[in-house]
Order: structure tokens, then C-alpha cells, then sequence
């Protein structure tokens, strides 16, 4: 497989398709919004918590196909977490795609190692973990 | 620069030379020397209509792909061709044409007031110079349609 396809792989042009978790969620107990002023892509993630718990999460906004699709894994994956649990989660993903990857157990991350090939292109980086930081942000 | 270093104290040499960080750009102010030497020996007139020519094959051949749209289409423009693919954004666009060895620039070209207007968070945006072909134009567009078979 080239790079390309192993960066643009079917789960994550679907996710970029039919993003999950997408939209306003209303009652969200925190929120925060995120920014790439490079590329002009903005995410605002919302969350529900019972106590350390994210019983529900959604994102809007727009940006690529990275950007959009990593955002909605990441709802996929850290609903019903701790919030404890979705920042090792972060950790994990982080090093995967900054290069790091053989530091991190990639099963812990279930599907959001389909974002291994990310690695391979520097400059996309900030596009798959900008979703990320805005969550982190959310329930700091 | 400075003037004179020790742990307990620094001395900056007077103005303008405390400004001056280190090695001066030798080897940028040679590589610009030789390019514009390259440049001033070709016929600029010459030089004028091949990147012209360039724009108009490129625009021909972009317009011809369904789902392209070229934005900035003034009379007498230079040789750049701003662009954006229904459905793709400009940065996945980017990293496509990378991999086909086109490099474009992906962005809001420090120019955000203009891409809302536009209606488009971003476009890609490609340059033609002296150096670059109508097989490089054709590159280009072949990008843009392996682009669409990967996202359809």
C-alpha cells in the first residue's frame, strides 16, 4: 500500500463521508473550541459528564478529510470514558502520529490506529490531533 | 552580536550590529546571485508568454474536470491558478497533488477576509514560472482526478 492510500485508508474517508457524532449537543456541561490558524480549520467539541465520566460528546466545524475524520473517531472512542481514560487515550494517539509509535501499545487505541499513516506526513499532523487538544481543553 | 559573554553578565555590541544574529546568509545571497543571473539571460518577453501559455493550457484543462471550480479569472493575471474540488478540501487536495510530485500551496493565502467572501474555508493554489512544463500542468490535473477517484 503507498502512503497515500495508507493515509487516506476507507474507514477514514468514510468517517470523513458520514462524520459521527456531529453536530450541537444540547445540555453540554463543557465545551471548547479549537483553531488552526495555518489552515483555517475550526472544531468546537461539547461533552456530557457524569461526573468523570463522558456519557456524550459531539463536534462541529470544518476542516480536511483528517482533520474531520479523526474528530469523529475520537467521539466514537471516548464516549463512555473516564476523563482519566481518554487522555491516556490522547497520549497514545499523539505519539502514534508524531512518529512515536513504537512506544505506544497501537491496540490500546482500537481504531484511531488507522491514523498510524499520519506519521508519514508531518504537516498533516496538526490537522488529526487538532480535535484532540480542543477536547483536552474541554475537560481540563 | 555581542560584545562580550560571561555567566554573570552579557555586553551587546552598539546598534546596528546587536541585531545581527550570527552568520550572515552566505549561501542564500550566492543562490540568489546565480538565479538572477539565470533570470536576466533569458528573453523576458519570451519568458512572459511561456508562462501565459502555461495559465491558459492549465485553465482549459482544469475547467474541463467536472466538480473544479477556478476562482480569480481576471484579464491579464499572472500565472497562478487558485482552485477548489467539490467535496475535497484544499489540504487533502494538497497532499494528493505532493504525492504525484506537484507542490501546490493549501490555505487561506493570508487572505481570510477574501476566502469568506469566496464561500470556501481554503483553496489550493498553483504557480507556473519559467522552469515548469505543460507535462507539470498535466501532472496537475491528473492530481486532481486521482484526488476525486480516492474520495468518491
Amino acid at each position: 500500500m503507498s502512503e497515500l492510500q495508507e493515509l487516506y485508508q476507507s474507514l477514514i474517508l468514510d468517517h470523513n463521508r458520514s462524520p459521527r457524532n456531529f453536530g450541537v449537543l444540547e445540555g453540554a456541561d463543557r465545551h471548547a473550541e479549537g483553531y488552526n490558524p495555518l489552515c483555517g480549520d475550526q472544531v468546537k467539541v461539547e461533552v456530557k459528564l457524569d461526573g468523570d465520566r463522558v456519557t456524550d460528546i459531539k463536534f462541529s466545524g470544518n476542516g480536511c478529510a483528517i482533520s474531520k475524520a479523526s474528530a469523529s473517531l475520537m467521539t466514537a472512542a471516548v464516549k463512555g470514558k473516564t476523563v482519566a481514560e481518554a487522555r491516556t487515550l490522547f497520549d497514545g494517539f499523539h505519539a502514534m502520529v508524531t512518529g512515536h509509535g513504537d512506544q505506544v501499545d497501537t491496540k490500546a487505541l482500537g481504531k484511531l490506529a488507522i491514523f498510524a499513516g499520519v506519521a508519514e506526513f508531518p504537516v498533516r499532523v496538526k490537522c488529526a490531533t487538532l480535535a484532540w487538544h480542543t477536547l483536552r481543553d474541554a475537560i481540563k | 552580536m555581542i560584545e562580550r559573554v560571561t555567566f554573570e553578565k552579557v555586553t551587546y555590541a552598539p546598534i546596528p550590529a546587536r541585531f545581527e544574529a550570527g552568520t550572515p546568509p552566505v549561501a542564500e545571497v550566492i543562490g540568489l546571485g546565480v538565479a538572477l543571473d539565470w533570470l536576466m539571460g533569458l528573453d523576458r518577453a519570451a519568458l512572459a508568454l511561456h508562462e501565459q501559455d502555461l495559465l491558459t493550457h492549465a485553465t482549459a484543462r482544469l475547467q474541463g474536470i467536472p466538480g473544479v471550480t477556478i476562482h480569480g479569472n481576471a484579464p491579464g493575471k499572472v500565472s497562478v491558478l487558485a482552485f477548489t474540488v467539490d467535496g475535497i478540501h484544499p489540504h487533502d487536495i494538497g497532499t494528493v497533488l505532493d504525492r504525484h510530485g506537484v507542490a501546490v500551496r493549501a490555505g487561506h493565502h493570508c487572505a481570510q477576509p477574501l476566502m469568506r467572501h469566496l464561500g470556501v474555508p481554503a483553496t489550493a493554489r498553483a504557480a507556473f514560472a519559467a522552469y515548469s512544463t505543460r507535462e507539470e500542468a498535466e501532472l496537475l490535473a491528473g492530481g486532481i482526478e486521482a484526488a476525486q477517484r480516492m474520495f468518491s
